[in-house]
């Protein structure tokens, strides 16, 4: 009897030690009343004509569907205000986004909060001048694996503006542009995402003004392979991207579930990014990071995906390991310029939970860099070539990692004067 | 004991509790007050029509589904999967006027040609003929050059279908072939749903409506000839090449048709490749599951994922060879989730024939030779 005491008391200790844990991570869950008026509202998209106005009344509508729209021209549509318009999708059985737009032209989607759909909660494909204004986007409850992937998700899109919107509890990225053209971002808040804002294979891209904090990773700019298109041309000002340590709950298999946490800002693969005037703080495994699709692929979070399975942190691959076969895709970052910014960290140690964290007790001294560059560059090409140039000038703190990642860190440096030029972009 | 007992009952309540915290967050349907509102939301009409009965698709019972002149049946040699659904389809033409066939796309039509699929369920699946149910008859209505989709709900007494452009859900039940009781939740689809997967690029186009899909003898007793040839001598069809050069598409649960990798690839075909085509709204996928595809890696064959999220399955590639179970095309036709099942939509059960075959499938192809 006794030895099944202690054995039942030793079972409850284990899953108390699991649940504070687990309450590491954030909850965001606001009081819900919903009501039904799914068949008018969804009516009203079905029905919409070019040249007119949904008006979306207030309340908490709760849907079994998805809601549409089709081959649409200059349609609003239009909520009471993000805490007083709420179209929920909790527990909805037909279609994966909440909302979802396609082929249009001249969309706005304006004062209204979009919850818990199976996958995104908006996605828009296919359309021509798109604005989301003072959209929340969220996953209620405590933030999960199990939350869709993109809050506000444009794709192979252009002339969008995204502003004054909120992104809470993505499991990949609260606000995602990929594989379009001409996009404005900005005075937008994201949290309690894996990633918080990501422009991916995007190009002339403007993210500015906007708070980005507790996501496991604050900006991203990548360019993947395999895709329709590549980006390029990507400005990111004005920010304030601060404590980004949230713990990976990505989907395994996702991209965004191989960034380690920690990291306010990564620049993969891209070409030409400008990014100055940001303050960027409070990161436990650096402030930002410039990397080749090649390190980033080879890195792993040993905490993401320690909910699903072993298997996942081992077997998954995440990164298509054929993407030399891509002939239009470069993998190395370019023309990349970091300059007037703020950097500072009120972290003295680097995270133990993944492998740049600890590079750092062995090479850094112990330290967070602010900028990191690994360094890989296309055979042949120098350092100081001009499609590969990476500058980093005049900021506010800027302790520096070169990794040499290339070659097993043999010339790894904190020497910045190599990289001490400026750039017309 | 007595205790050791109470101990017990506070760690179990412990428990409880902390378990409770995390059911909290599970993504079960909440309730909600069905509202209305004053004024609607929508007040306009639309200029369809309201009944199916105003068409004349009919002649006598219209539950019968007996077709009117210029109304003329078809059958597909494999049709897409819709919860076991039995379909009725037919073709209207106006008067004096023809189909023209195409060899390998959508056969083309004239303004105020209409397609017709009447589901139904029999009561007894064993008796085909015998007493049944219809739900839903979908059209597919060629105007102003361009098709539009609407679609029509039977009354429970099946005395007419009326129009509805926002979908429903009803109950549905029969006695399989195996004579066990069956029954589902049945999604009739809102009108932006039909599009989904009747748009190619931009446009809303038929999908079944080709050679390799009609080139087959009609099932029913009245004709046993082949369809394409019945158009020919009722000459509503022209441009019909020799019968050897029209291609025919394998009949996915009939061993004799084909080797089982076409069977399962004209499967695929049309149950997938409406969306997973290189135009298609699944085309960031870089799936394409279309018949006539020979790049093995856009066929899914160790084709990694690209935005699948939840999708995946935690799994590697579409297509394993030797291993059903490794690929993420089995996980997720087995799937009845949203945001995991495929395809998206269209069904509320899993196919359990289809998943087998596309099984064996991928059970025998082998993984040396990729």
């Amino acid at each position: 009897m006794k030895k099944f005491l202690y054995f039942f008391l030793s079972v409850v200790i284990i899953v108390l030690i699991s649940k504070v844990y687990q309450s590491s991570l954030p909850e965001y869950s606001p009081k819900r009343d919903y009501v039904d008026l799914e068949n008018e509202i969804l009516k009203a998209f079905i029905l919409a004509e070019d040249n007119s106005t949904i008006e979306l009344p207030e309340g908490h509508f709760l849907f079994s569907q998805s809601l549409s729209l089709d081959n649409k021209k200059r349609v609003i549509i239009k909520g009471k205000g993000m805490d007083k318009t709420v179209l929920s999708f909790k527990g909805q059985t037909q279609g994966a986004e909440g909302i979802k737009i396609t082929n249009s032209q001249n969309i706005v989607l304006q004062d209204f909060s979009i919850e818990d759909a199976a996958g995104d909660n908006l996605k828009v494909s296919d359309t021509d001048t798109l604005t989301i204004k003072r959209i929340r986007t969220a996953w209620t409850g405590k933030v999960s694996t199990e939350n869709g992937a993109y809050g506000i998700y444009p794709v192979l899109s252009s002339n969008i503006l995204i502003e004054e919107c909120e992104a809470i509890a993505a499991s990949d990225a609260g606000i995602y542009v990929g594989q379009s053209k001409n996009v404005k971002i900005k005075n937008n808040k994201a949290y309690y995402n894996v990633a918080g804002i990501e422009s991916e294979n995007s190009t002339n891209v403007e993210i500015h003004n906007n708070e980005i904090f507790q996501n496991t990773s604050g900006l991203l700019i990548f360019d993947l392979p395999g895709l329709t298109v590549y980006g390029k041309n990507i400005k990111a000002f004005d920010n304030q991207i601060f404590d980004n340590n949230q713990i990976n709950f990505g989907v395994p298999g996702s991209i965004v579930s191989s960034v380690p946490k920690g990291t306010g800002v990564i620049i993969m693969a891209t070409k030409n990014v400008d990014f100055f005037n940001n303050n960027v703080s409070n990161h436990k495994t650096s402030n930002l990071a410039i990397v080749s699709y090649k390190v980033f692929a080879a890195d792993k979070d040993l905490e993401s995906g320690s909910q699903i399975s072993k298997t996942a942190s081992e077997g998954i691959r995440f990164i298509d390991s054929e993407f030399e076969k891509d002939k239009g895709y470069n993998p190395y970052p370019g023309r990349v310029y970091i300059h007037d910014n703020k950097f500072s960290n009120t972290y003295r140690f680097p995270t133990l939970s993944n492998d740049f964290g600890k590079l750092w007790y062995i090479k850094n001294n112990a330290r967070i860099p602010d900028i990191v560059y690994d360094g890989i560059l296309p055979e042949g090409i120098k350092l100081n070539s001009n499609e590969v140039r990476i500058c980093v000038k005049n900021n506010d703190n800027d302790s520096f990692v070169y990794l040499d990642a290339e070659n097993e860190f043999i010339n790894f440096s904190n020497d910045l004067s190599l990289f001490n030029c400026e750039l017309k972009l | 004991m007595i205790i050791n007992n109470t101990v017990f009952k506070i760690l179990f309540f412990i428990l409880c509790i902390a378990f409770s915290r995390c059911d909290s967050n599970s993504r079960k349907r909440p309730l909600a007050k069905k509202v209305s509102l004053k004024p609607t939301m929508t007040l306009k009409n639309t200029n369809e029509k309201k009944k199916l009965s105003e068409y004349s698709f009919f002649k006598g019972k219209i539950s019968d589904l007996v077709p009117n002149k210029n109304v003329f049946p078809y059958e597909l040699n494999t049709p897409l999967f819709s919860n076991y659904a039995f379909k009725k389809r037919f073709i209207y033409l106006p008067d004096r006027t023809q189909i023209e066939y195409l060899k390998d796309e959508v056969f083309s039509f004239s303004n105020g040609s209409i397609l017709i699929k009447n589901f139904f369920y029999p009561t007894d699946f064993r008796k085909e003929k015998g007493d049944k149910k219809i739900i839903e008859t979908r059209l597919l209505i060629k105007e102003n050059n361009n098709w539009k989709a609407l679609n029509y709900i039977w009354d429970e007494n099946q005395n007419d279908a009326y129009l509805n452009y926002i979908g429903t859900q009803t109950k549905v039940s029969w006695t399989d072939i195996n004579g066990k009781n069956k029954s589902i939740i049945y999604n009739i689809p809102n009108n932006n749903q039909c599009k989904n997967c009747h748009l190619n690029g931009k446009m809303v186009t038929p999908i079944g409506i080709t050679a390799f899909q009609l080139n087959k003898k009609y099932s029913s007793v009245a004709f046993k000839i082949n369809q394409l040839k019945y158009f020919e001598e009722k000459n509503i069809l022209v441009g019909l090449p020799d019968f050897d050069e029209i291609p025919k598409f394998p009949i996915w649960n009939q061993k004799n048709s084909a080797s089982i990798e076409k069977r399962a690839k004209a499967y695929l075909d049309i149950n997938c490749a409406h969306c997973h085509n290189p135009k298609g709204s699944a085309k960031n996928s870089g799936l394409d599951l279309s018949f006539n595809q020979r790049d093995l890696r856009k066929q899914g064959i160790f084709k990694p994922p690209v935005a699948a999220g939840k999708g995946s399955g935690n799994l590697k590639y579409s297509i394993v060879p030797g291993h059903p179970e490794e690929s993420i095309l089995i996980f997720r036709m087995k799937s009845q989730a949203p945001g995991v099942m495929m395809p998206e939509i269209g069904r509320s059960v899993v196919h359990k024939e289809g998943v087998s075959l596309i099984s064996e499938y991928i059970e025998n192809l082998k993984e040396s030779s990729f």
